[in-house]
């Protein structure tokens, strides 16, 4: 509690890392922030042709069945991948000043989240504009899930930043981690393709209800069932705790180690 | 009640471990663990200190000695192995200047995300902006982009903003050595001004004129314990003497190790039963004297004495280098005789290390008379209140026959060191008194 008292009082830390990250991230391009928004557009058409031109499935418009899911993994990605870093790369003010820990994945983490909500907002403008369509009343649930999947993030950033400090070679195998977690994820499929006899282990993946969450909101238009919703939560919160608890025991050591 | 203490330090220690050779990666962990042996450095030995609310401390202490482990443990940056530190208030450090610096950013871009790291919020910074734009001294480049700025303009601004952080307390580790003469100036008026409001200030310096200026008490850390508590005076003197003395210690330790390096001893000094370090060190300077060709120029006196050493004691017997002002000094000089000589004066003179002779006497001025017999012999004189302000010095001392041949003489031996925590200036203490009576 006292944590939390703490990290709000660095709020406004918080706040200019993530304006300046975000302001950072394509800066000396010749777009600019533009490319916030041009990124994911574009994997959208690259998707679009590979899926309904030579890849085609029986699965009704896969590129948007594909995307809905692959815009809320692009979170979970980075972070793992950015997240990972972000201790490690600022040395000098985790050396050097005393600021709650918890502030560099957390603003880390929340930077990641604005972008994957600018790429939301791509999202919606293809669903509106290409006649898909988008059912409010369902969309109501976006933000639950939404947080549910921040917390989430947050606690896997927490978990794998304090540990790369201790061991730097982490930071090279999540990318593979991350690979084979979004292959073990329905982002690609949907969960009717699992084999039932591995369908338990499959619930184990606390990405799975999330993912699932989303696809229903935006890609069937409907409302998400109440125990995907509660299953995602609990996964959450599981995450965010031992996270924070890693986090919290090898955090004394950041000083030495880096 | 506890809480008139800003600080309260029980009983910490803290270990580093020094690897030889760290690996970081998991290759390497697992394929090397010989590689993975470390030494154990204790840098902090059970430590324990209170500081009171509003006092301003600081702490002092050769390189490596702990001091800035300590504060970095005060700013919970590290954490100790054992021991608790609990502190009451707001803390600001002042470890690194312009943490979080964008140099793509303009200064009041940039003022907004250091202060924020300091944990202010918008609206404190809004209200601090004037303050620290003023103090910063940037005038209209304060919208220019932080990389445009030389680095003194950068520091102050960095400095600028760690000042005005509203804190109760603040942990300084010497990070005063900013900007120029003015700029500096302005920051210890501040720091004064902070003092005076209530704050509690830890000072880290090496440096004892600062912690003077800004502190009124000291602490000196030495190899992680606590050598001395105290008023800065006190706690000054002792870590003075004591520094002086290591210096001449390891001075001695550095010439004693050349001298054995050396076969060719000469026949006189070979038959001097050599006592204690200082002595082997001036033996080092008197074969330099005859060996070295530069010495040869310098040469004064017939050779019908030679002297051996010369060493300063104080008023215990013990030999020393280093002298409070006004502290007894002895020099005590052997000399060794080749030819008998009815009458001979003695004769020394103190040089400050710049050159300029601060005083000399000798016994003709004394109307002491000697007769030279012995063939070892040895003189002493005290100075029973050695008045010479902080400095550097030397002594030439001289042995010379009556018709004011000189036996022998030697220059620039002997260097002592005199300080004094009186904050006097100049060469030498010059008695006086006061009379202030009808100064209104």
């Amino acid at each position: 509690m006292t944590k939390l008292a703490e990290l709000y009082s660095y709020r406004e830390m918080i706040y200019s890392l993530v304006r300046r990250d975000l302001r950072g991230r394509y800066k000396g391009s010749v777009l600019g922030f533009l490319w916030t928004f041009l990124n994911p557009l574009l994997q959208l058409v690259v998707y679009t042709m590979v899926f309904s031109m030579i890849m085609r499935n029986n699965i009704e418009k896969y590129y948007l069945f594909l995307f809905v899911a692959l815009v809320p993994w692009g979170l979970m990605n980075s972070a793992m991948v950015n997240g990972s870093t972000c201790i490690v790369g600022a040395p000098d003010m985790v050396k050097k000043i005393y600021f709650p820990r918890e502030v560099l994945p957390l603003s880390n983490t929340l930077s990641n989240f604005v972008n994957m909500f600018l790429c939301f907002l791509v999202v919606f403008a293809v669903l509106i504009l290409t006649g898909f369509g988008l059912n409010f009343q369902a969309l109501l649930y976006m933000p639950v899930v939404m947080v549910t999947e921040f917390i989430m993030a947050l606690g896997i950033a927490l978990l794998t930043s304090a540990v790369t400090v201790y061991m730097r070679d982490v930071a090279y195998i999540l990318s593979i981690v991350a690979m084979a977690w979004q292959f073990l994820t329905p982002i690609l499929y949907s969960s009717d393709m699992v084999p039932v006899e591995l369908l338990p282990i499959f619930r184990m993946n606390p990405m799975t209800p999330v993912i699932e969450a989303y696809r229903e909101i935006l890609y069937y238009k409907a409302v998400p069932d109440l125990t995907t919703l509660i299953s995602a939560a609990i996964f959450g919160i599981i995450v965010l705790a031992v996270g924070e608890l890693v986090f919290s025991k090898l955090q004394k050591g950041f000083c030495e180690e880096l | 009640m506890d809480n008139c203490y800003a600080i309260e330090v029980k009983n910490i220690s803290k270990h580093f471990k020094i690897y030889a050779d760290k690996s970081t990666t998991a290759k390497e962990k697992i394929l090397f663990r010989k590689r993975n042996r470390y030494e154990k450095k204790q840098v902090l030995n059970d430590i324990s200190f209170t500081i009171r609310k509003g006092e301003s401390v600081g702490l002092i202490g050769h390189n490596g000695c702990g001091k800035s482990t300590t504060l970095k443990i005060l700013t919970r940056i590290m954490y100790p192995d054992s021991g608790t530190v609990t502190i009451h208030g707001r803390v600001s450090s002042l470890l690194e200047l312009g943490a979080g610096f964008h140099p793509d950013m303009t200064g009041v871009e940039n003022i907004y995300i250091n202060a924020s790291i300091f944990g202010l919020g918008k609206k404190e910074i809004d209200s601090k902006l004037k303050d620290i734009i003023e103090f910063a001294e940037l005038g209209e480049y304060i919208n220019n982009p932080v990389r445009t700025y030389s680095s003194g303009m950068y520091m102050r601004l960095a400095f600028a903003v760690a000042i005005n952080v509203n804190a109760d307390i603040l942990l300084i580790d010497e990070v005063l050595a900013v900007g120029d003469v003015n700029f500096q100036a302005k920051c210890i008026n501040k720091l004064m001004e902070m003092k005076r409001t209530g704050i509690t200030i830890v000072l880290v310096s090496h440096s004892t004129d600062q912690i003077e200026a800004i502190c009124d008490r000291s602490i000196w850390i030495h190899d992680g314990k606590i050598q001395a508590d105290g008023p800065c005076r006190d706690t000054h003197r002792l870590y003075l003497r004591y520094m002086g003395e290591k210096r001449a210690d390891s001075k001695g330790d550095e010439e004693k190790s050349e001298v054995q390096e050396n076969q060719t001893v000469p026949d006189d000094q070979a038959t001097v039963s050599i006592q204690t370090e200082g002595e082997k060190a001036v033996q080092k300077i008197l074969q330099d004297r005859g060996d070295d060709v530069r010495y040869k120029d310098r040469m004064r006196g017939n050779g019908d004495a030679k002297i051996l050493y010369i060493n300063s004691y104080d008023s215990e017997g013990n030999i020393r280098n280093v002298f409070e002002s006004g502290e007894s000094v002895t020099f005590r000089i052997k000399y060794k005789l080749y030819k008998k000589t009815s009458e001979a004066f003695l004769g020394l003179c103190i040089f400050r290390n710049d050159g300029f002779r601060c005083y000399g006497t000798n016994t003709k001025i004394d109307n002491l008379k000697m007769e030279l017999t012995e063939e070892n012999g040895e003189f002493s004189i005290e100075f029973p209140n050695m008045e010479l302000l902080q400095g550097k010095y030397y002594v030439d001392v001289c042995i010379a026959s009556r018709e004011d041949d000189m036996l022998d003489y030697l220059d620039g031996v002997n260097a002592f060191e005199i300080y004094n925590t009186t904050g006097e200036i100049g060469l030498c203490r010059i008695p006086y008194s006061w009379d202030i009576e009808h100064a209104r």
